[in-house]
């Protein structure tokens, strides 16, 4: 089966100004699909909740790494909490 | 609830001078490890099964619709070039060789992405095509295409299998988990995504990997960085531990084969890596090159790569970092993966779990872990979905089931997925068979990237080349390639010829291999030219350059063309050189 360019499927000359107007597309299919930042937000958001209360409970309990006295699983998972709040309140599906 | 963690192994051997012991796992995941690893694998079939709805079409399927966005489609195509493979291998490369491998990320990467965005994105987009073969059928008809597809689909499922290997060893290294099972989980996992979803779904998911990779790679260098003294810290203690080599400087030790550890030219690294064999993988790899297919329109298209561009140049900073830190901060040596069997070290290729297990504690560790997992997971994904759209357009229907209604192909898709998911495993399996998988990919980028770049490159920029010359340039320089690995295989000492000194490693051999294969492939092609008959001008329209009208962006304020920002990404990269020279 030949593939055909797209300048090449219509008439001549107006595939070719087709192909040339085609800078950015003005009208997107509209599926209403969830955008993919929602979804990096979850997920950042249930990792660094996690890592947070590992990192509160690693006051008493701290763990037998290099650096641990820095604290790293806090404020990491701060960091990840306060990214993932972010993305998931900005791109929350709307009902509408 | 108990946190506490056993003494990781790893730990107790960063306090033991000598060498460390292997065959036992570094650390154990405690429950907010497995937490945060658990949600992961439920997100990653939760995205497949949401996106199965929105799938309906061959489009939907292998192209996502062509509605991605500049910044979706950007992630996702440096997403699918950050496999576990990526972050492992050339840690351990950065070990093995120092900062020496940051090379692949810029002068390896940068210029050849920017080329993409600017000069090839728009013939590859205004054709409309729906892959790399699928543009060389129109440009030189169908043999190039079956050529080209065959060997893409052959090398996608080899590359497949190394990824799946890469992260078999992790799990290995890190969790003690049974090697197969690791195969097996992951796999199929990939499976049901991409199968449902298509490139959606891996899209999507690549998008998601490419903040978990950052965000949990992130730390090693951070923490690393402090541990060291920052990076003059680092240069310190790295020269102290080997004081007979430059491992901290890019280019000043590239006068000579003999004065570096990479054993390589510049002119190796600059002709054969930063021309060929980088150019011709983020240019015509249609693994990478399809999320860019996928962007909405022409401006996106051109921007994706531009926008990977100044992500790919901030990678080594969690690859390459890491293991310049296992230089400088272990207190014991690393070794290459043969030693490492007999011996019971540990090899250049755990030195980013190493990192990992010596800054993680529980949640970190998991989601360090879920990091390299994602990687995995992105890279598999790439050449899966890349496989299936390969294998379906380019094959099928060609060439086994002409004129089948979409909703076939569609079906045809999901089916190569799953196939190619298995052919995977298989290769894995053989695979594990090598001693080093960072050489084992060059060798594969330079047998079947390079001459394909020839290709392309010509066929795109010079309306007289035929279509004869473009079938027989990509077959010689295939061939000649082939010729070549295959040579120094039986051989070691022709590798002198190749590369062109007695001085050279491996890694120069590569690099050489790749400039020789392009040459003849353009030489061949210029011959061939010379003697055939070109494609009336008019059926060039939309591949070739002076044949296709190119949209102005003269209408787009400065920052919003990308001609800007090539610009910036360009100088940045010009000024990392300096940094590092």
């Amino acid at each position: 089966m030949e593939e055909k360019p797209q300048s090449a499927r219509s008439n001549g000359g107006e595939g070719r100004r087709r192909g040339a107007a085609g800078l950015e597309n003005s009208k997107p299919r509209d599926r209403h699909m969830i955008p993919v930042w929602f979804f990096v937000g979850v997920i950042l958001l249930f990792s660094g909740l996690v890592i947070l209360a590992t990192g509160i409970y690693e006051f008493s309990s701290p763990p037998p790494t290099v650096l641990a006295s820095l604290h790293p699983a806090l404020w990491w998972g701060a960091l990840l909490t306060l990214i993932g709040g972010i993305y998931v309140y900005v791109y929350l599906p709307k009902k509408s | 609830m108990n946190l506490s963690l056993s003494i990781p192994a790893a730990l107790l051997w960063f306090a033991a001078p000598g060498t460390a012991p292997a065959g036992q796992r570094l650390i154990a995941l405690r429950w907010p490890d497995l937490l945060i690893v658990g949600f992961y694998f439920a997100m990653v079939l939760g995205i497949g099964i949401y996106l199965k709805r929105y799938t309906k079409s061959g489009e939907d399927f292998f192209l996502a619709g062509r509605e991605m966005t500049a910044w979706v489609a950007g992630l996702s195509f440096l997403s699918a070039n950050l496999g576990a493979l990526e972050l492992m291998g050339w840690a351990a490369s950065a070990y093995q060789y120092g900062i020496l491998a940051a090379h692949w990320y810029w002068v390896g990467a940068i210029p050849a992405m920017l080329f993409l965005g600017i000069v090839m994105m728009p013939f590859y987009y205004i054709s409309k095509t729906h892959s790399v073969p699928g543009y060389l059928q129109l440009r030189y008809g169908e043999s190039t295409r079956a050529l080209s597809a065959i060997s893409f689909a052959f090398m996608t499922v080899l590359m497949s299998g190394i990824n799946m290997y890469a992260m078999a060893l992790v799990m290995k290294v890190v969790l003690g988990w049974n090697i197969h099972f690791s195969i097996w989980v992951s796999s199929i996992t990939v499976a049901i995504y991409v199968a449902m979803g298509g490139l959606f779904s891996a899209i999507f998911n690549e998008v998601l990997q490419f903040f978990l990779i950052w965000l949990g790679a992130l730390l090693i260098p951070i923490l690393g960085l402090v541990e060291a003294g920052g990076w003059s810290g680092l240069v310190q203690r790295i020269h102290q531990n080997l004081p007979q080599g430059d491992y901290t400087h890019l280019w000043r030790t590239m006068g000579h084969f003999g004065d570096n550890p990479m054993g390589i030219h510049w002119t190796g690294i600059v002709m054969g890596l930063g021309w060929v064999i980088s150019f011709g993988y983020w240019t015509t790899d249609f693994l990478v090159v399809q999320r860019v297919f996928a962007a909405k329109d022409i401006r996106a298209a051109k921007m994706a790569p531009i926008i990977g561009s100044f992500f790919k140049m901030a990678v080594p900073f969690i690859v390459i970092l890491p293991g310049l830190l296992g230089l400088g901060l272990l207190n014991y040596t690393l070794v290459p993966e043969k030693v490492a069997a007999v011996t019971g070290q540990h090899s250049y290729n755990e030195v980013l779990p190493l990192m990992l297990a010596r800054y993680c504690g529980p949640g970190l560790l998991g989601l360090g872990i879920t990091a390299l997992i994602a990687g995995f997971m992105s890279g598999m994904a790439g050449n899966v979905s890349a496989f299936a759209t390969v294998w379906t357009y380019d094959l099928y229907r060609p060439f086994v089931r002409k004129g089948a209604a979409d909703s076939h192909y569609l079906k045809m898709g999901r089916w190569c997925t799953i196939l190619g998911v298995m052919i995977s495993i298989g290769t894995a399996y053989v695979v594990m068979q090598f001693g080093s998988i960072m050489d084992y990919v060059q060798a594969l980028f330079s047998i079947f990237i390079a001459p394909l770049f020839g290709t392309v490159l010509l066929g795109m920029l010079w309306k007289r080349v035929t279509p004869a010359a473009g079938f027989w340039g990509l077959l010689s320089g295939s061939v000649s390639s082939i010729a070549m690995f295959l040579l120094v295989k039986f051989d070691h000492s022709m590798l002198a010829y190749i590369a062109l000194s007695s001085q050279a490693k491996d890694m120069a051999e590569n690099m050489y291999r790749a400039l020789w294969s392009w040459l003849i492939c353009v030489i061949v092609t210029l011959v061939v030219t010379a003697f055939t008959k070109p494609k009336p001008v008019e059926e060039l329209a939309g591949l070739v350059y002076g044949c296709t009208e190119l949209p102005s962006e003269g209408h787009l304020p400065l920052w919003r063309r990308p001609i800007f920002w090539a610009g910036v990404s360009l100088a940045l990269f010009l000024v990392l050189q300096w940094i590092f020279w």
